[in-house]
C-alpha cells in the first residue's frame, strides 16, 4: 500500500495574462491562480494509485503566501492532507531553491514510497523538480511517465520519450514525473469539494526546515520578462469568393518566392 | 573554475552544442570538454572544436547522470550545456542539483556577462520571452536545431574513455521505437499543419494533397496527435512537441494557441486558413484566407500545384 506525496505548484493561469502593448510588460492583474496543469495529472495519478492499491496520498506545495488558496482545490482532487509552505522567497525562487525547499520539507515529513510531480510547471516549465528532488534526496528518478503501476515495493512505469517508449521497473522509494497524457484529471464533484474543507492541512514554516541562506538564494534570476510579439504581415484575404482569395494568396506566395 | 562541458546522447545535437560552446570559450577562455557515449561521436565532436572528449560507456543515458556530475565537478566546470531532449533534461536537472547550480531550460541564446551566464528563453508556454542570469557554474539545456553545428576544424583533441558507474536502481526493460515513419518534419522546408478544424481523419487527405502539390510535409496540433491519434506524435508542433523553422508553414483549421505557435513561430512565412476571422492564428500569420477549409484547400492545391 503505497504512501504517496504529490508536489504541486500554484501558478497564474496564463490564459488571463495580457501583454501591455506600450512596453510589452505582462499584465497579470486579472490572472487567477490554478494548480499547474501537469501537476493536476500527478495528483490524479496518485489518487488513482491509492484507489486501486490502498495507501495514502499527501500533497505538498511551496509558493508565495497565496499558495494557501490552492488547498481546497488540491484536497478535492484526492489527497488526504496538504502541507504548504507559503513564503515570499517563492516569488523569485528558481528551480534550485524550489527543490531545496521541497526536499527539506520531504525529509521533515518522513518516508514516502512515491513522490510524484508533473513534468513541468505551466508558467516556467523548467522541467527540473523531479530529477532535482531525486538528486537531493538520494532517490532514483523515473521521468516523463505515461503509465504507472505499483505492486508491493515494485514500481513499473512506461516512459514516453521523443523517439521511443521505455518500460522501467524500480523499487520504492522513487521520484516520478508524469506526462499530461497519463490520465484525465477529475473535475471534483460537489461532494469532493465539500469534503475538501474537512480535510486537514498544515503549514510548514520555511524557518523550520534547517536551510542555509544560500539554499534560498536563486542561482537563476529572471532579469527581464517581455511579452513575445509576432512580427507578421497579417495580410488576410476574406472575400466571399474562395477562388479570389486563393488567387491572391498564390500571388503573395509567388512574391515571397515560395510558389 | 575551468571548462565548458557539453553533452547530448543525440549525436547531431551534440555537434550543435559546440556552436554556443565555442562562443562561450571566447568569453571565458576555458577549454571545451565534450562528453560522448561512443568513439564515433567522440571523433566527430573533436573535429567540431572540442578540446577534449570523454567517452562514458553506458546503456541508459539517465543512469549516467552521476558519472557526468563527477566529470563536471572534478573539472570545476563553469558551464554545462546539455542537449534538450527529455533524457537530456533529466540528466541536466539532476546534475544541476548535485552541483547546487542554477539551470536554464531550452535556452535560445547564451552569453557571458559580468561573470554570469545570460540566457534567453520563453515563459508561459511562449507568451513571454525572458532573460535569465545564472551564476556560474551554470547548466543550460538547448533544444535541437537552436544552433547550427560549427564548421569542422582540425583540432588536436584528446579522447579519453572512462569507465562509468551507471544507476542500477532503475531496470530498463523493453524499449519500443515510436518513430514509426522515420520522418523528421523538423528538416522539412515546407509544412502543412492541421488542427481540429478537420471533421474526421479521412478529411486530412485534403491537407495531404496540398502537401504533395507543394512538396510539403504534414504537421499537426497536439489535439490531432494526442487526443484523436490521427497523425503520429512526431508530427505534432508545440511547446512539448516539435519546434520547426520551415520556409513556409501553412496552418489549416487550427486556432493558433500560443502553446502551438511557440513551436512554429520562427517559420519564415506563415499562412493561415480558418473559417473564424477572429481566430488568433490570423494575428500570427503573414497571409491568411478566411473561409471553409473544405472549400479552400482543393482550390489552393489546384492553384499551387501548377
Amino acid at each position: 500500500m503505497p504512501k504517496c506525496l504529490v508536489c504541486y505548484k500554484w501558478t497564474l493561469d496564463e490564459q488571463d495574462i495580457k501583454i501591455k502593448p506600450e512596453d510589452l510588460s505582462l499584465d497579470s492583474s486579472r490572472a487567477k491562480g490554478k494548480i499547474s496543469d501537469f501537476d493536476r495529472n500527478a495528483i490524479e495519478e496518485a489518487a488513482l494509485l491509492v484507489e486501486k492499491n490502498g495507501g495514502a496520498v499527501d500533497a505538498l506545495s511551496y509558493g508565495t503566501p497565496t499558495v494557501k488558496q490552492s488547498l481546497k482545490d488540491c484536497l478535492s482532487r484526492g489527497p488526504e492532507k496538504a502541507f504548504w509552505i507559503g513564503d515570499a522567497s517563492a516569488e523569485a525562487a528558481d528551480a534550485s531553491v524550489t527543490a531545496n525547499v521541497l526536499a527539506a520539507a520531504i525529509r521533515k515529513l518522513g518516508q514516502y514510497d512515491l513522490i510524484l510531480c508533473g513534468e513541468g510547471s505551466s508558467d516556467l516549465f523548467n522541467q527540473q523538480t523531479a530529477p532535482r528532488l531525486a538528486a537531493l534526496l538520494g532517490l532514483p528518478c523515473v521521468s516523463f511517465v505515461n503509465k504507472l503501476s505499483v505492486e508491493g515495493d515494485t514500481v513499473t512505469a512506461t516512459r514516453k520519450l521523443e523517439d521511443c517508449v521505455e518500460n522501467v521497473t524500480v523499487k520504492t522509494p522513487v521520484v516520478i514525473s508524469v506526462l499530461s497524457e497519463i490520465n484525465k484529471p477529475r473535475i471534483p464533484s460537489m461532494k469532493q469539494v465539500l469534503g475538501a474543507s474537512k480535510k486537514p492541512n498544515e503549514e510548514i514554516k520555511i524557518a523550520d526546515l534547517g536551510l542555509k541562506p544560500e539554499d534560498l538564494q536563486p542561482k537563476a534570476v529572471r532579469k527581464s520578462v517581455k511579452g513575445f510579439v509576432m512580427q507578421r504581415k497579417n495580410v488576410i484575404y476574406k472575400e466571399s469568393s474562395a477562388a479570389d482569395n486563393v488567387a491572391k494568396l498564390k500571388a503573395s506566395l509567388v512574391s515571397e518566392g515560395l510558389s | 573554475m575551468a571548462g565548458i562541458f557539453v553533452f547530448s546522447e543525440d549525436s547531431a545535437l551534440a555537434g550543435q552544442l559546440l556552436t554556443p560552446a565555442l562562443a562561450l570559450k571566447q568569453s571565458l577562455a576555458q577549454p571545451i570538454v565534450a562528453i560522448a557515449l561512443n568513439e564515433a561521436d567522440a571523433k566527430a565532436l573533436a573535429s567540431l572544436g572540442a578540446d577534449k572528449v570523454v567517452v562514458l560507456a553506458g546503456k541508459w543515458v539517465e543512469g549516467l547522470a552521476d558519472a557526468i556530475y563527477s566529470q563536471v565537478k572534478t573539472a570545476e566546470a563553469s558551464v554545462l550545456l546539455v542537449g534538450g531532449t527529455l533524457r537530456g533534461k533529466h540528466v541536466a536537472a539532476y546534475v544541476a542539483a548535485k552541483l547546487n547550480a542554477g539551470m536554464t531550460t531550452d535556452a535560445k541564446a547564451l552569453r557571458i556577462e559580468g561573470g554570469k551566464l545570460l540566457a534567453t528563453r520563453v515563459l508561459y508556454a511562449g507568451l513571454a520571452v525572458c532573460e535569465e542570469e545564472v551564476t556560474l557554474p551554470a547548466v543550460a539545456t538547448i533544444r535541437a536545431r537552436t544552433f547550427l553545428p560549427p564548421p569542422a576544424s582540425a583540432t588536436a583533441a584528446t579522447i579519453e574513455t572512462v569507465a562509468a558507474e551507471s544507476d542500477t536502481r532503475v531496470t530498463v526493460g523493453e524499449v519500443t521505437s515510436t518513430s514509426s515513419e522515420g520522418i523528421d518534419i523538423t528538416a522539412a522546408n515546407k509544412l502543412v499543419a492541421v488542427g481540429r478544424g478537420f471533421r474526421k481523419k479521412e478529411d486530412l487527405k485534403l491537407a495531404e494533397d496540398l502537401g504533395s502539390a507543394l512538396h510539403a510535409e504534414l504537421a499537426c496540433t497536439r489535439g490531432v496527435a494526442e487526443d484523436d491519434h490521427w497523425l503520429p506524435i512526431e508530427r505534432y508542433i508545440g511547446i512539448s512537441g516539435q519546434t520547426v523553422k520551415p520556409e513556409l508553414y501553412i496552418a489549416v483549421g487550427l486556432s493558433g494557441q500560443v502553446q502551438h505557435m511557440v513551436g512554429c513561430r520562427e517559420s519564415k512565412v506563415i499562412v493561415a486558413v480558418n473559417n473564424d476571422e477572429r481566430s488568433p492564428i490570423f494575428e500570427a500569420a503573414d497571409y491568411g484566407i478566411v473561409g471553409d477549409l473544405y472549400e479552400v484547400l482543393p482550390l489552393l492545391t489546384a492553384a499551387l500545384g501548377k
